[in-house]
């Protein structure tokens, strides 16, 4: 009997043509908009060489010019193709078309451009760097002029990173934020159905609530079916998204499949909890709670960084106990972490918390769920 | 007896919606409660059904306290709702496979109970029809079948006939007649006195939470000084008439609008040749004349001082 009333809850549920629309498609309909929108964003090997003209004012010995014509772009393309030649005719060729910017002077360069672009961005912030360091420089042998033979300067030259993190060798990337941060909304997405579950089952939400809780079937036997049938849709929303992700827009999940099967499990799950709770103790109408869900779920899926990848860092500094209450960061997180870390440090401490709050739903869902007769329906 | 209700009272914080109600039914009967809307006819169902906590009485059903866990009880409750309560994404014969399965394991057994409910309710033609494309009526009589298809012995309707056609409002009230017929007790809530008078054996009238009257609908009616109605259309009538015809022997009210003379006499036999006896005296002319029986809505209107509908 018990399989037979799950099938013919999984039945219903994928017959819900908005629900499916909601967990099924929209998901895949967003991860295809962030592959479209930043997949070439951030990839180094796209970007040409940036043609670009240089006056030096006829100074002879010029480290600015030998800093500009060896830098690249990656390891085996320059960052600049450069026409050296006075002022005059870098004017001319830039009205021309055929530079996008022309630097003057060597001591204290000066960018000309014709307009606004990323090549143009990328040559200033070049420039901004060269003159912030050279600053520095100038300012360390002002105060020491025996800095060079110390050995001072050569910690100026190198970036530090300050992380007490186990890295891989991967670079971080902040487009896998948008996909990681999809994967975990999609988790939590699960409160719609969650919510569903509890309305059918309790007599106070639904006539099918009191038509159940006068069958002579046990109400927690009932739930259960209906839960797992959900947590099914569920998990094929995920399968679908990741297969989607992993083959055809080929978003790198790392090596660790296993441990994101796990938290995508234990998101979803966290999601059906979430459902539940709003669903039982929130005493308002269903479009209520439908709007509340959509503004924790949709929020958390903003502060987690699906629709700017800053925020996740800007919460983690300034609101970190939000980041560790927002199911949809964690999950995200933990996701995350598994790509970046070598180590499984973070992504413990994410599916802990994770679990500590899924607990604390399901509790609150089963105190609820639990009454059988209510003060009013 | 089926359903046995003792000093029943329900309290919404100030708001009294049972008032140390009493409700007998026995086995094989069709029991009527009827009162307006408000007067706690839904709130006694769903205490009945232990979906609703009440703060004192008691409820026994088949002779057993009746509670949220009893599921032995429960096996033996059909229940239709005031709303349509089915599945949308479900077909016909889907939705009330599904109901059934909640009281009827094997699979064979649902089938057949579940054609059976199909054929009673004559949903054949629409049985791989989703609820959506349904009307009115035939949704309501889908969620007639579900709430019957595992052959209760107490079924309970609660206003299962508002806001149908009338086409299906007798097929529905047929259907109830043959449950009952086949077995089944019957207690159904309408504030369609007709539809109440016309199906049930025994009556409860229910105002502000309270039994106010109960008995069959003759018994009801004896309970009143109404004995007849007399309407006569009228044309010219005034009021040297008018007071002339209340002081006839055995009037108890009259009432004279639209070109409608209604007048309420007291139980008696010759009431209609006394007042055409009148009407031929003075030389007023009239129309049709139409005699009726007290309704339970008289019955209500004398007790309480309102119309049922009001």
């Amino acid at each position: 009997m018990s399989f037979q009333l799950y099938c013919t809850r999984l039945k219903c549920l994928f017959r819900n043509r908005e629900n499916m629309f909601w967990c099924y498609m929209f998901p895949i309909l967003l991860a295809t908009c962030f592959f479209f929108a930043f997949n070439n964003l951030y990839k180094v090997e796209d970007f040409e060489t940036i043609q670009i003209a240089y006056d030096n004012e006829g100074q002879e010995a010029d480290a600015f010019k030998e800093l500009l014509s060896t830098a690249k772009m990656s390891d085996d393309k320059l960052m600049f193709d450069i026409t050296y030649c006075d002022k005059t005719k870098a004017k001319q060729l830039l009205e021309n078309g055929n530079i996008e910017a022309y630097i003057v002077g060597s001591e204290n360069p000066m960018l000309y451009v014709k307009e606004n672009g990323l090549n143009e961005t990328i040559i200033k912030s070049f420039l901004d760097n060269y003159k912030q360091m050279s600053g520095t420089v100038e300012t360390i042998l002002k105060e020491n002029p025996n800095a060079i033979k110390e050995g001072l300067l050569d910690d100026v030259m190198q970036y530090k990173e300050f992380i007490d993190e186990v890295k891989s060798d991967k670079n971080p990337d902040s487009l896998l934020i948008y996909f990681y941060s999809l994967m975990a909304y999609t988790c939590i997405f699960a409160a719609n159905w969650g919510l569903d579950e509890v309305a059918n089952i309790q007599a106070n939400l639904s006539g099918r609530g009191a038509r159940m809780s006068v069958s002579s079937i046990n109400k927690m036997k009932l739930f259960v079916c209906n839960l797992l049938a959900a947590f099914t849709a569920q998990l094929g929303s995920m399968i679908l998204l990741f297969l989607y992700m992993f083959y055809i827009i080929k978003v790198d999940f790392g090596e660790n499949l296993g441990y994101l099967l796990i938290i995508c499990l234990i998101g979803s799950f966290t999601g059906l909890a979430l459902g539940g709770t709003v669903g039982v103790w929130v005493k308002k109408k269903a479009e209520v709670k439908e709007a509340i869900l959509t503004l924790i779920v949709l929020g958390g899926g903003f502060l987690s960084g699906m629709m700017i990848a800053d925020m996740k860092v800007i919460i983690a500094e300034k609101f970190p106990l939000l980041g560790y209450i927002n199911p949809v960061n964690l999950v995200a997180d933990a996701m995350y972490s598994l790509y970046y870390f070598d180590t499984y440090d973070r992504f413990y401490l994410d599916v802990v918390i994770l679990g500590i709050i899924t607990v604390v739903l399901c509790i609150a869902s089963y105190v609820g769920i639990r009454r059988k007769n209510y003060a009013s329906i | 007896m089926v359903v046995k209700v003792e000093g029943l009272v329900k309290r919404y914080d100030k708001l009294v919606a049972l008032d140390y109600l009493d409700l007998q039914v026995e086995e094989g009967e069709i029991f009527g409660l009827l009162g307006p809307n408000g007067s706690g006819k839904t709130t006694a169902i769903n205490c009945i059904l232990s979906l609703l906590k009440y703060d004192k009485g008691s409820i026994q059903i088949f002779g057993k306290p009746m509670g949220p866990d009893a599921y032995d009880i429960k096996k033996d409750i059909g229940i239709i709702m005031q709303n349509v309560a089915v599945f949308d994404e479900l077909t016909v014969y889907e939705n009330i496979s599904y109901f059934c399965s909640l009281y009827i394991k094997d699979k064979a057994e649902v089938k057949r109970l579940t054609k059976e409910a199909i054929e009673f309710v004559s949903l054949e033609e629409f049985q791989k029809f989703y609820p959506k494309k349904l009307s009115g009526g035939l949704l309501r009589r889908l969620n007639i079948a579900c709430g019957i298809v595992h052959k209760p012995k107490l079924i309970i309707l609660d206003e299962p006939t508002v806001a149908v056609d009338p086409q299906s409002r007798n097929k529905i009230l047929e259907g109830i007649k043959k449950l009952n017929e086949e077995g089944a007790t019957i207690i159904y809530t309408s504030h369609y006195m007709e539809e109440v008078e016309q199906l049930c054996s025994n009556i409860a009238i229910i105002d502000k939470g309270r039994v106010i009257a109960k008995g069959t609908k003759d018994d009801l009616k004896a309970m009143i000084s109404i004995g007849e109605k007399i309407s006569m259309e009228v044309y010219n009538f005034n009021d040297e008439q008018y007071n002339d015809i209340r002081k006839l022997p055995g009037i108890y009210s009259v009432d004279y609008h639209d070109n409608l003379l209604e007048i309420k006499s007291g139980k008696g036999k010759n009431n209609i040749v006394e007042v055409l006896e009148f009407m031929g005296q003075r030389n007023i002319g009239f129309g049709r004349v139409i005699t009726e029986m007290p309704t339970l809505n008289d019955v209500f209107l004398e007790i309480t001082g309102k119309e049922l509908r009001d």
